[in-house]
């Protein structure tokens, strides 16, 4: 904890749609620490603002109120740009975009630095468990499960710190849901990435390890460590289900 | 442009004679109960009203021939083209009408200025008979161009915003994730005019040929005006929607490069 890569500071975020509207809440004085290459997922029902606080760590959103800070920085002092690179998101739904898996992972702004030659493509493919001739294959005829995979070696190239997932497995058959996660799990160990992620999906939560965050209605209910195989599990399992707090969990 | 044969004024009693076929629609929609005939009688005396007044609005400002007068009958179809560009939006867009005032005065004064003072080459630049019709056509067109644009736009920024957000998280700035989606509604909002170029002529004589022609102008003549109002309405509606979905994709955008999704 000594080392911490992402520190959430007191983040609060409204929407006010229109000037005499009412502000709708949906992040509540947040707040939390992951320290360097550790695991943070966070749990709660739809709506609870999960997706939007992930957002906030490469700051895809603003926040109303309270400070990320990443690296001992404050984000605001980066270019959001850069600051993209070195957070990588992973969304639920994969976004390919038209042309090849290799057009895909070869995607980037002009200036953007970075090895994209074809033997580094070959290895980041390898790194999600694909075989380097998906390279020519249009990115139109993958399965859900590779287009997940080609999006998380899209994001490795660019050499991250940090991954944000949301809900990568959530649109995926089991099978392939499967196979994402253990390219995940696989991919924090080998590259010592810093996770946080958005999941209902209980095997990735016990493969990840590290810490669970509650949130409900925007709010931090509780922060549990679930390294201790079997402790959380069964009330995690008890939260998915019924979506209220788990007892035991330590309030914050 | 002097008329060569004598126009046939219309009487009272003629106008009367049209709205007969009026009274043939209002007939055939009783005899099939389509409930149309009141909105039937309301658009025909609105036509009337409506008509009448620009009729004697512009007679005045004809005879007045003054640049002031000019400039705010300009202002106002301006301003109701405005309205009109902004209102088909799904959302509103906050500062939307500043945004389609902005892109439509500008589009507009530059290709009014050029065919004017350039093309035409009116003297003096505020003789009504010129400026007025030939901003109605400009606006009327560049108004259509822009709402298609500016709907097209939100729609698709609505429906690709995790493709834009998927851009952004690869470290593109604001501007390029959301290229597509402004390369999208520039060609929705420009086929019509294209569309338009490639049948003129052919599938409808274009209303102010016509109406050149029904004024006793030579059809030459009236042609070549045509001509010219067509490269001219190209221009300002290229020129107009352009600078709407330019300055309208900022709208949705942060500094810091982020989508503002609540707007959409």
């Amino acid at each position: 904890m000594n080392d911490p890569i992402f520190h959430v500071d007191h983040l609060s975020l409204e929407y006010r749609r229109h000037r005499r509207q009412f502000a709708v809440s949906i992040l509540k004085d947040v707040s939390f620490i992951l320290e360097r290459g550790g695991a943070l997922t966070l749990v709660g029902p739809s709506g609870s603002g999960k997706s939007t606080l992930l957002r906030c760590l490469n700051r895809l959103v603003e926040p109303t109120l309270g400070t990320v800070w990443f690296e001992g920085r404050d984000i605001r002092s980066f270019d959001p740009r850069d600051l993209r690179r070195r957070v990588a998101l992973v969304m639920q739904t994969p976004v390919l975009f038209e042309g090849t898996v290799g057009d895909n992972l070869r995607v980037r702004p002009a200036d953007a630095p970075g090895d994209f030659s074809a033997a580094r493509l070959e290895a980041a493919l390898a790194e999600v468990g694909m075989e380097p001739d998906f390279l020519q294959r249009d990115s139109t005829t993958l399965s859900g499960g590779e287009k997940q995979r080609v999006t998380i070696a899209r994001a490795l190239l660019r050499d991250p710190q940090a991954l944000l997932l949301d809900e990568p497995t959530s649109a995926l058959d089991p099978p392939n849901a499967l196979l994402v996660v253990e390219t995940i799990s696989r991919l924090r160990v080998a590259r010592g990435l810093s996770i946080v992620a958005v999941t209902h999906q209980p095997e990735l939560v016990r493969r990840l390890g590290g810490r669970l965050l509650y949130l409900v209605k925007g709010r931090v209910e509780a922060i549990e460590s679930i390294d201790e195989p079997g402790a959380a599990d069964t009330r995690l399992q008890a939260f998915l289900a019924g979506g209220s707090l788990p007892e035991g969990a330590r309030r914050t | 442009m002097s008329a060569t044969a004598s126009v046939i004024d219309l009487s009272i009693w003629q106008l009367g004679l049209a709205l007969v076929l009026v009274g043939a629609v209002v007939a055939v929609s009783v005899r099939q109960s389509l409930g149309l005939e009141r909105d039937l009688v309301i658009g025909s005396v609105r036509t009337i009203v409506q008509l009448y007044v620009v009729g004697l609005v512009l007679a005045a400002v004809f005879a007045a021939a003054r640049w002031y007068w000019v400039l705010l009958i300009l202002a106002t179809m301006t301003g109701v083209a405005t309205q009109a560009a902004v209102s088909r939006l799904g959302k509103p867009l906050p500062g939307g009408n500043w945004i389609a005032g902005l892109a439509l005065t500008a589009s507009t004064a530059a290709t009014l200025a050029y065919v004017i003072g350039v093309v035409v080459g009116v003297r003096p630049w505020y003789e009504p008979q010129y400026i007025i019709p030939i901003a109605g056509m400009i606006l009327g067109n560049s108004m259509t161009s822009a709402a298609l644009a500016g709907d097209r736009l939100q729609g698709d920024l609505r429906a690709r915003a995790d493709e834009v957000e998927a851009r952004l998280a690869l470290g593109f700035s604001g501007r390029e994730a959301v290229q597509p989606m402004m390369r999208a509604s520039l060609r929705a909002a420009m086929i019509p005019t294209v569309n338009g170029m490639m049948t003129v002529g052919l599938v409808q004589l274009p209303g102010m040929m016509t109406g050149q022609i029904l004024a006793g102008s030579s059809p030459l003549v009236a042609v070549r005006y045509q001509m010219v109002v067509v490269f001219m309405l190209a221009a300002a509606t290229g020129l107009g929607s352009w600078l709407f979905v330019r300055l309208a994709s900022g709208r949705y955008l942060t500094a810091a490069h982020q989508l503002r999704r609540h707007l959409l």
